[in-house]
This record gives C-alpha cells, structure tokens and sequence, in this order.
C-alpha cells in the first residue's frame, strides 16, 4: 500500500509538473473597433463661452540674447588683413 | 722705381679683379632680373647655413617688398629667427600671438622699425597682445599709436592700393576703440567713436550692426531699427546679416510690438532658414576639397543655383578683404614670372625653377580655398544659434500674449504707426521723413517713430444683451 501510495504521489507531482509547462499565452493579433458604434452613457454638456479665470501667471522670462561684446568681431577684423 | 709702381698699380687692381671674377649670388642675379619670388627661395637656399650680414638683411627687405610676407608662413619660425629683419619680426610675432606666447609676440613687435611699413599693422596686433593680458592703458595706446602711423603712412603712399590698405588698417584701430568701449558699457563714447568712421568706408555697412547693438542697449529701439533699415537699400544688397533680423526682432519685441516681431521670425524661418539648409548641404559635401572653396571664388558652381544670391553675396564680402587682394596678387605675381622664366630662361633654369614657382602658387591657392571655406561655414554655423534665440523670442511673445489674456488685459493697440515726437537726436542730427527711396547721404541715419506699445488696457466685461 505504501509504495502504491508512492507511485501514486509521484504520478500526482509529475502531472503538475506537466500541466505549468504545457501553458501558452497568446496576445490578440488584431482586433477592430467600430467607432461609430460605441456608446457612451452620460450627460452631454459644452461651455456657452470661452472664458479664462483672471490671476497672475507664475512667468518663466527666458534669457534673450543680448550682444554684450564684440571680441570676435576684432579677431576676424585681424584675420582679413592677412 | 717702375718695377716698384707697376707692383703696387697690380696689388691695388687685383682686388677689383677679384671682385669682378667672383661669382655673383644667384639670387642677386635673379633679383636683378626681377624674379623675385624664385630669388626669396634661392636667397634662403644661399644664406641659412652660414653668417648674416646686413647686405643680406637688406637683400631680404628688398625681396620681400615685391613679393608681400605671405610666403614666409610656410617657412620654418627657426630659420626666419636668424634674420632679424621688421618683416620677419613682424610675420614671428603674429605666429606668437596665434600659439598665446604673448610675451614673445610683445617683444617681436616691439622691436618693428616705426618707419617700416608693418609699423602700423605691428601696433594693431600689439594692441591684441595688451587686451589679452588685461593692460587697458597700453591696448589704448597701441591703438594711439596705429591710428597715427597708419594715417601718416596713408598720406605718403604711392599708389591707392597701399593708401587704401593703411586707412583700413587705421580704421580697424579706431573701431577696436569703440568695441572696447561698447564692452565696457560706455555706450555713448562707443557711439562717438564709430562715428568718427566716414561712410564711404570700406567697414561702414559692417559697423551698422553695431552701432545698432549700441542704440538697443542704451534703450533707443527706433534708431536700431533705422539702422537696420539701412541694410534693405540697393547699394547694400550684398550684406546681409541674420544678426541683424534678430535683432530687429528683438527691438519690436521690446516695443511690444509682437506682430511685427514675428513678421520678422515668420519670415526667418519660412525664408531664410531653408535656404541655408540646402547650402550648408551642398557646401558640406565640398568641405575636404582643395578647390572648390577656391573655384566658388570667381564662379559659383550649378548646384548652388537656387542658393546663389547668398553665395554671391558672402564671396563680393571675402573678396573685399585686404587678405584675398595680397593672396590674389600674389597668385598674379607668380603666374607673369612663371610666364616669363618659361619663354626666356634656358631649359637648366626653368627646371631649376619652374617646381618651386609652381609649389609657392599651389599653396596660396589652398590658402584662399582654406580662409573662403572657413568664412562660408562660419557664416552658416552662426545660423544655428541664431534660429534658437528667434525661437525662443517666438515663446516668449506667445507667453506675453497668454500674460495678457490671463489678465484680462490687452496691449493699447490705437496708436498711429509712427509719430516725429518718438525720434531721439542730438542736436548734430537731421531729420528728414523717409519717402519710400533710398537716398545715400541718408544712409545710416535712419530712425523709426515708433511708440512703445507696452501700455495696457484692461478688457471691460460684454454685457448680455
């Protein structure tokens, strides 16, 4: 009886074995929607104006380029002479 | 007695005999035949392993005054040091300054000759070497120093070509005043020093610019427009400066006059900016050439075609430079002897010479094609940069705008276009209203009238009806 209890043991745990290994995921290859045909449940509203709430805005000034120097300038003007 | 005189007749003719039997240098023989740019060779050839003397200094100084000192930036700066002539001080203090050995490059220039004819040009260069080490007393003076020897070195020269290289080199000191003043931020006495360049100067339409840069930084938005303005007329189609769109964008915007900066953004990107692609695509290809740089000088190519005009205009702006008239000339120079050793000389001194010629004139030719290559691409390089800070501006108009509607505000948008009341001059300006013609002696004393739009108003609520 309690080799056959063994075995019996061992058929089980083999069979779980098997069956986790035999599992294969498969992803939709295509799948369509209609659009026009979806429906959504709610109410319809739409804003009478376009209004925007008046505050401050928190500004980020960016650093405009402003020439300060013309260092270049004078080394090109030596370069053209010669 | 007859047999002491006959002796002592022969011991004083021998010498002369001598002299006469003694082979004369064959760079003196090619001077004397006006070959100069074969004897600068054969001169070195002759002279670098022994003694100098001062006839040989002088022989240099002769050479070099027909040939130009170009040539010498392909000799080694050892061999030129054992020459201490101005020409080569000159040329061995300018490969100094270049390396930042400046205090070898001071002391080259130093010892230039005030009467030799790179006096002036030593004094600009030394003047670098001052402002590099921070000496703001001795840059003003070197400065002093080149605008006066330049200006009496214009009123000796004997021909126009070399007045007109003095007064540029005179007027590159005066403008360099002004940079540093404008550096400095002493805009007015910058203003008073670039006025004292006349119009139909060479450098006039370039200093438009900054001038402009001037005018926008003391606040006077309308005079840098004005001066931008100038750039439209005819007679300076050919200087066309994408610093300059910026910045008239720049001054709109400070105006708060966003449409119109924008008109000059839009038109930037949707203009200009494709045209400097496709330029930049096709000149790239052509970047490792020899010749192509040297080739677009005198015939722009068909595949610049549509992009021409810029091309054009750029190559009339290199061609005007002192540096491509001395290297063009050179070119010229070397072409007449090569002609004339090859139809007079004997085939042994053609062989002799005829290579070197040949070499001397293939490297000036790499020697244009290098500076027109380095100016085309730094003239496209400066694009990049200049499209970034454009659309940057872009943003920040749109961020105002957005400030405005936030606020509930708007700009005061009924003002006439422009109005006298809005044109500062000083008492030494004219004033005449523009009549849609470009007319020179008005020329870079434009202004605009414009009122700051910068004022706002606050939006009142529609009632509903």
């Amino acid at each position: 009886m309690k080799v056959l209890s063994f075995f019996l043991s061992l058929y089980l745990i083999g069979e779980v074995y098997g069956e986790e290994q035999k599992v294969i995921y498969q992803y939709k290859k295509y799948e369509k929607f209609d659009l026009g045909n979806l429906e959504v449940k709610g109410q319809l509203i739409a804003p009478g104006d376009i209004s925007v709430r008046e505050r401050e805005r928190r500004r980020f000034e960016l650093d405009l380029y402003s020439r300060k120097d013309f260092d270049a300038f004078i080394r090109k003007d030596v370069e053209s002479l010669r | 007695m007859k047999a002491a005189l006959a002796i002592l007749t022969l011991a004083l003719t021998l010498p002369l005999l001598a002299d006469e039997g003694k082979k004369k240098p064959f760079s003196a023989a090619l001077f004397e035949k006006k070959y100069y740019f074969s004897a600068l060779n054969e001169f070195f050839v002759e002279t670098h392993n022994r003694e100098i003397i001062n006839d040989d200094l002088k022989l240099l100084e002769d050479l070099l005054y027909y040939t130009g000192i170009e040539l010498l930036e392909d000799y080694d700066s050892d061999l030129l040091r054992k020459y201490p002539t101005s020409s080569t001080r000159f040329i061995l203090g300018r490969q100094a300054l270049q390396q930042k050995k400046y205090k070898d490059a001071l002391d080259l220039f130093m010892k230039i000759h005030p009467d030799h004819r790179y006096y002036p040009e030593g004094k600009l260069l030394e003047a670098q070497v001052h402002d590099q080490q921070g000496k703001v007393s001795e840059r003003g003076e070197a400065y002093g120093a080149c605008v006066s020897a330049a200006e009496k070195s214009a009123k000796e020269a004997k021909t126009e070509k070399i007045q007109r290289y003095y007064v540029m080199v005179s007027e590159i000191c005066q403008v360099n005043k002004a940079r540093h003043l404008f550096k400095i931020e002493d805009y007015k006495a910058s203003l008073d020093a670039y006025d004292k360049i006349p119009k139909k100067s060479y450098k006039w339409p370039y200093l438009l610019l900054e001038k402009a840069w001037v005018y926008y930084q003391l606040g006077d938005y309308n005079r840098t427009l004005g001066l931008l303005t100038t750039y439209k007329s005819p007679l300076l189609s050919t200087y066309f400066f994408p610093e300059a769109e910026y910045l008239a964008a720049l001054s709109y915007f400070r105006l708060c006059l966003y449409e119109d900066s924008l008109t000059i953004i839009n038109q930037f990107y949707q203009v200009y900016r494709p045209r400097f692609q496709a330029l930049d695509s096709v000149l790239k290809k052509n970047r490792h050439s020899q010749s192509y740089f040297f080739n677009l000088m005198f015939r722009p190519e068909a595949d610049l075609k549509t992009q021409e005009d810029f091309v054009r205009q750029i190559v009339i702006r290199m061609k005007k430079q002192t540096r491509f008239s001395l290297d063009f000339n050179a070119i010229h120079k070397l072409t007449l002897e090569e002609k004339r050793i090859a139809q007079t000389e004997k085939p042994l001194i053609r062989s002799k010479l005829l290579p070197h010629l040949e070499e001397v004139k293939s490297n000036m030719m790499a020697k244009i094609n290098y500076n027109s290559k380095t100016d085309i691409f730094q003239f496209l390089d400066s694009i990049p940069f200049l499209s970034q800070e454009l659309f940057k501006l872009n943003l920040e108009i749109i961020s105002r705008k957005k400030d405005l509607v936030y606020m509930n505000k708007r700009l005061i948008a009924d003002r006439g276009r422009g109005d006298y009341d809005n044109v500062k001059r000083s008492r030494f300006e004219q004033f005449w209203t523009f009549e849609g013609a470009f007319w020179a002696d008005e020329l870079g004393d434009y202004s605009l009238g414009l009122k700051s739009n910068c004022q706002t108003l606050r939006n009142e609520l529609k009632e509903e009806e």
